[in-house]
């Protein structure tokens, strides 16, 4: 069962890291409470887009050494600070993929696969499941990236509008044309 | 190209907690600070215009 905190639990852990940012802002030395909370969840998000496990740590240590150094320049401007970790791994993971260092992938779960092609065919078939795979190879990769974490991450549209850098109810439009237009892919070449 | 995994086996959080150094990140941070430090090339020598000024 998710854990469900009160507005009250909320508030006094955004104080705590904001106190917490503040010191660090001040020494470095003081990040590590921040480091130990976010290093699982920035892990993560790099391992399920990157083929090579190693590649995922390197990438996630570059993540925090990068947020160590423009740590003075953060500002609490309603974005969450997980939201500006999340960003910085967003860039990092795409220049490991301009620089050729790891491919780009997409890690899904058979069961989500099978969800979304008995939703749209009524049936499912490994054909099918082949077609849905392929589909989501002809997405453009902003797109992608919101099917990704909606669907096979389980964001909120609010999380995702922080880490993309929109609106929560762009994050919703947005999301929905690419199902769209995923939907459009498979259904094409039926 | 794109990859896909299929039901990919995620590393346990005691894994991925091993693999946690944050040593190692603030030694990389200090020394990247150190790198782009302007006058780090320009110390030594200013301090050594300045002895010879004064000498």
């Amino acid at each position: 069962m998710p854990l469900q905190l009160s507005l009250q639990q909320q508030s006094f852990l955004q104080e705590e890291e904001k106190t917490q940012i503040e010191r660090a802002q001040k020494d470095p030395r003081f990040f590590a409470p921040l480091y130990e909370r976010y290093y699982d969840a920035i892990f993560r998000y790099v391992y399920r887009r990157v083929d090579e496990e190693e590649q995922a740590y390197d990438i996630t240590s570059s993540v925090f050494v990068k947020a160590l150094q423009s740590l003075p320049k953060f500002e609490y401007r309603g974005l969450p600070f997980s939201a500006w970790l999340f960003r910085i791994a967003k860039s990092e993971l795409y220049q490991s993929f301009r620089d050729q260092k790891s491919k780009r992938t997409v890690s899904i779960e058979n069961v989500v696969v099978q969800q979304v092609v008995e939703e749209w065919t009524d049936t499912y078939s490994e054909q099918d499941k082949a077609r849905l795979l392929n589909a989501l190879k002809q997405l453009k990769e902003q797109q992608l990236q919101l099917v990704e974490m909606r669907f096979f991450e389980k964001r909120s549209f609010k999380e995702i509008g922080d880490i993309c850098g929109m609106s929560e109810n762009n994050a919703k439009v947005k999301t929905f044309r690419a199902v769209l237009k995923l939907k459009s892919i498979f259904h094409q070449k039926e | 190209m794109i990859k896909i995994i299929l039901d990919r086996k995620e590393p346990s959080e005691a894994e991925v907690r091993a693999h946690q150094d944050f040593n190692q990140i603030l030694a990389a941070h200090l020394y990247q600070q150190k790198v782009n430090n302007p006058w780090r090339y320009w110390y030594y020598l200013s301090i050594t215009c300045v002895m010879l000024m004064l000498v």
